[in-house]
């Protein structure tokens, strides 16, 4: 569903939605609220934040991670207390925040500072005489001892449309233009957002092309000043469910979620085309880009590509936008068979010991495994023989060139595209023999020929004669093959034939069960 | 100003070194989400492909004190389950803070060891010294030393083939090496206790080679055999502590020497001044090598803090007009940067994303320099090369730096645009005493 116009309290992540706090942890797939909070504010172009905690707190998210996630070295506009033994146990952080801020209380500059676990442990906050003063330091309670980060960045970007009249405009800020045309927000993407660099300028190629402008893109493209006139727009597009609903509600415009899929994008643009009183360049945009942008899309569809999407089945580990969208788009649109999906983060977030089962026991394993690094851990620790297509994170990635959005046409076309190499993928790890070069001849078959009279029976198990398996053979090798994607089986029965038997040959044995065992062990998708 | 030194979240130097163990199965005590997210996001990367296993956390749960129960049924189900050597509990920040009663937890299951590691990372201060924690922690469990001891500990982390090498230099004078820390395995810190000397290649394993000497009595020496001074050193320091032929010690430590300095010889870097800021502790002995090739290096910054097995290495430096500056948090350099003109950068992620916004040639320490060997001729070679190549690729830089140069909004967001500016170089060196 595309048009939102109302967005229900029970749907607000700032007041309910939080992954769950288990028992155990294996392999954590979100970050917390501290790193949520950072990434919203840091994402404002006069924004220093100092996260009042230990050096750790302020490297390990604004210098490590960030350079995995966003690929900028590190966030210069971040900085921390530096809490030590002494600040933790007997002085507060007041003292050594306040020379923080003092050295980040530049002009032109908002300054945030964001509680850690540490920082809350000891009951920490920001008190002092000058709150009121219009663009004095703000302090921002993160929860991150419970809160996870999607909860953490829809509650900071709540937060600055709070505080939006306390925010001053940078002096050297542009005028703002005259409006000419009806405009949108776009809410969210942050940093530590996979794939948001793509995502976003598809969102406002779609936007352009119906010809409406954006008001502004929050809070990436913005300062803090510019918060208040989130209002002016005419409607709002959260990029993310995650996150920005609130801001959303709070601004009460229109709201539009950005699409996933061929359909979703066209109910979007029309939604938002009605909403802006752009009815027919909305429409007029649809029909130039089906000769455009998705002509690429019809011809693959129309190609024999789309044949082996029935049989080439996947699974999807994502939060929710991510993992609603592929599902959507790859299960209803494309028709590929959704083997597993699971949401990390969130409410019915999945825990890593059940996506781990779930994917080790899928028979057959899926073509694409959509995932994070976790998953990627399970495909190689499990062996299993699928493909895997990085859709959210943990997990080391370069995503900034902006070709590979997941939303929009050029969305769908990307991912449409990325299915049909997997395909080739599969393919050519199956393909069924690399005899190259091939096998020498060993006997001359002109003077076999003449010479002898009973080449083949008297062979018994020689070179070519018909090997016998074993039923435990026949059945481990049925199961070895049901786990393998349908429209590569045939290779693989080939291959694994041809291994097996010719191991039995040099040991003159049958093909048993054992021979089978060595070979699938040996077995995975990129030998 | 910054007061504490710049580094990588301290904790993570002692939970990447144990995660390597094969037969450890550490869990980590997080702070919160945002704490575990990024001790996972970088082990997964770059330290091990295998979970990690920790106790959900929660200010409920700090408050109720529930966390030490699911710990200890986690602890020993693991046990049970896997069986593995040790399950090393590396205590963050906040489960440190709180104080959980770990003292109450078995020190064995069936056979295997659990240790609890203090990583209270806001004291811990830097990744050196989480090393040393995970060390000293492991080590303490051992009994004390037996009779029979030969060999010599190498204690630090160095590339795969170092030990083999010195292996070899050292058997030429009558020794070898007995085991190698931090190992991938637990029998390789029981092996420690059968060994006659620690030679700790890194300086800031002070803690744990004292603590050793105080219950295993056992001696060690300072030093690494890097670099053309350091390698005849470290050769003669091993042969006097255990009391080798000296005649054939002094013949083995001038050839190795000779070898270094010939390596040296043919890779000059005379004329180039190069800075260096690392948070991982052996800067030193790049420092060494780079300053016996020719280089000028004005002065070391380095997040480790002040230490008595750095002594020698300071002085060394010293006397070639390096200053040490310990605890160093790397503002300062940013803002030099631009007062100097340096030929090559060797540092932090922020300070080469720096030099090279300034058309500088720069490396990431960790990733370049610290995978690297260093040790005697070989290692000298390899990273002098390294070097080489990265400060002919000046052009390179200069080039890309060029097309940027005018684009505003880039150099906007800099930390130095409100970080103090008047640290020139000669002032930091002036400073020392800050």
């Amino acid at each position: 569903m595309a048009v939102r116009e109302n967005i229900q309290e029970k749907e607000l992540p700032s007041d309910v939605v939080n992954t769950p706090i288990r028992k155990q942890v294996t392999d954590l797939d979100h970050a917390g609220g501290d790193t949520g909070a950072m990434q919203v504010f840091a994402s404002l172009s006069d924004a220093n934040v100092v996260l009042d905690g230990p050096v750790g707190c302020h490297v390990m998210p604004a210098v490590a991670v960030i350079n995995y996630t966003d690929s900028v070295p590190y966030l210069q506009n971040v900085t921390c207390s530096e809490l030590s033994e002494t600040e933790v146990t007997l002085a507060g952080t007041l003292g050594v925040l306040k020379e923080k801020v003092g050295e980040a209380t530049v002009a032109g500059r908002q300054v945030f500072i964001v509680s850690t676990p540490v920082s809350e442990l000891i009951g920490a906050t920001w008190t002092t005489e000058h709150a009121h003063i219009p663009g004095s330091a703000v302090f921002f309670d993160s929860h991150s001892l419970d809160d996870d980060e999607w909860k953490s960045r829809d509650r900071a970007l709540l937060f600055l449309w709070q505080n939006r009249d306390h925010f001053v405009p940078r002096p050297d800020a542009p005028a703002r233009l005259p409006k000419l045309r009806p405009s949108v927000n776009i809410i969210g993407p942050t940093y530590g957002n996979f794939n948001s660099y793509s995502d976003l300028a598809e969102i406002k190629r779609l936007v352009a092309g119906i010809g409406a402008d954006i008001n502004l893109v929050y809070p990436f493209e913005s300062a803090s000043g510019d918060t208040k006139h989130l209002a002016d727009a005419d409607a709002s597009i959260v990029m993310y469910a995650e996150y920005g609903r609130s801001l959303a509600r709070e601004v009460g415009l229109p709201t539009f979620f950005a699409p996933i899929g061929l359909e979703p994008t066209t109910q979007f643009l029309r939604g938002l085309g009605k909403a802006l009183g752009l009815e027919a360049q909305a429409d007029a945009f649809i029909r130039l880009e089906k000769k455009t942008t998705l002509a690429a899309w019809h011809d693959i569809w129309r190609s024999t590509h789309s044949d082996f999407f029935a049989n080439a089945p996947v699974a999807i580990i994502a939060p929710p936008t991510y993992k609603d969208g592929l599902t959507y788009y790859m299960g209803e649109e494309l028709g590929l068979p959704i083997l597993y999906s699971a949401y990390r983060t969130g409410p019915e977030s999945a825990p890593n010991e059940a996506v781990r089962a779930a994917l080790a026991d899928a028979s057959p394993s899926p073509m694409v495994v959509f995932g994070s690094i976790n998953e990627r851990m399970i495909i190689a620790q499990e062996k299993m023989p699928s493909l895997f297509f990085q859709c959210s994170f943990p997990g080391a990635v370069v995503r900034r060139a902006t070709g590979t959005p997941f939303v929009g046409y050029a969305g769908a076309v990307w991912l449409l595209q990325c299915i049909c190499e997997a395909l080739f993928d599969t393919l050519f790890a199956n393909l069924p023999t690399s005899a190259a070069p091939p096998a020498r001849a060993t006997v001359a078959t002109r003077d076999t020929m003449r010479d002898s009279t009973e080449i083949v029976s008297s062979s018994g198990k020689g070179q070519n004669s018909v090997i016998s398996w074993t039923d435990e053979a026949k059945a481990l090798n049925e199961k070895t093959l049901k786990r393998v994607p349908f429209f590569v089986r045939v290779s693989v029965a080939k291959k694994l034939r041809a291994e097996a038997e010719a191991l039995a040959r040099e040991r003159s044995s049958d093909v048993d069960a054992g021979i089978i065992a060595e070979l699938t062990a040996r077995y995975s998708p990129r030998k | 100003m910054s007061k504490q030194p710049s580094s990588m979240c301290p904790a993570f130097g002692a939970v990447r070194n144990l995660l390597r163990m094969e037969d450890a199965m550490p869990i980590v005590i997080s702070s919160g989400d945002g704490c575990l997210y990024g001790h996972t996001f970088v082990a997964h990367f770059y330290v091990a492909n295998r979970p990690i296993y920790s106790p959900g956390v929660s200010s409920e749960i700090w408050a109720k004190g529930s966390a030490f129960d699911e710990l200890r049924a986690m602890v020993f189900k693991m046990a049970e389950e896997h069986q593995p050597s040790i399950i090393p509990i590396c205590s963050l920040c906040v489960s440190d803070t709180v104080g959980l009663p770990f003292d109450l937890l078995p020190k064995q299951i069936g056979n295997t060891e659990i240790i609890y590691v203090p990583l209270p990372a806001y004291s811990v201060h830097t990744h050196a010294r989480a090393k040393d924690i995970v060390v000293d922690s492991l080590v303490w469990r051992l009994p004390p030393q037996r009779k029979a001891r030969t060999g010599v500990n190498l204690i630090g982390e160095i590339f795969p083939s170092d030990p083999i090498e010195i292996d070899e230099v050292l058997r030429k004078i009558g020794t070898h090496v007995n085991t190698h820390v931090p190992g991938p395995r637990w029998a390789d810190y029981v092996a420690m206790v059968d060994g006659a000397l620690n030679a700790p290649v890194h300086p800031f394993y002070s803690e744990s080679v004292k603590r050793m000497k105080m219950k295993q009595g056992l001696p060690f020496i300072e030093g690494a055999p890097v670099g053309v001074d350091g390698t005849y050193t470290w050769i003669t320091s091993v042969g006097r502590e255990l009391q080798l032929n000296p005649a054939t010690v002094e013949t083995v430590a001038r050839q190795e020497q000779a070898k270094v300095r010939a390596v040296l010889d043919q890779r000059s870097l005379d004329g180039l001044t190069f800075m260096v800021a690392g948070y991982e502790g052996h800067e030193f002995l790049l420092v060494r090598l780079l300053i016996e090739a020719g280089a000028k290096v004005p002065y070391l910054s380095t997040a480790v803090n002040t230490n008595p097995l750095a002594r020698e290495e300071e002085a060394w430096l010293a006397e070639r007009g390096c200053k040490v500056l310990y605890g160093a948090n790397f503002g300062d350099e940013i803002a030099a940067l631009t007062d100097r003109p340096y030929d090559c950068v060797i540092g932090t992620t922020p300070l080469c994303a720096h030099a090279k916004e300034l058309g500088i040639p720069s490396i990431y320490y960790t990733n370049a320099m610290a995978t690297r060997s260093m040790m005697l001729a070989k290692g000298a070679a390899d990273v002098i090369d390294l070097v080489r190549q990265t400060v002919g690729a000046k052009v390179r830089y200069d080039r890309i730096a060029r097309f940027f140069a005018d684009d505003e909004t880039h150099l906007e967001r800099t930390y130095t645009s409100w970080a103090p500016k008047l640290d020139l170089t000669e002032h930091l060196i002036a400073n020392q005493a800050l």
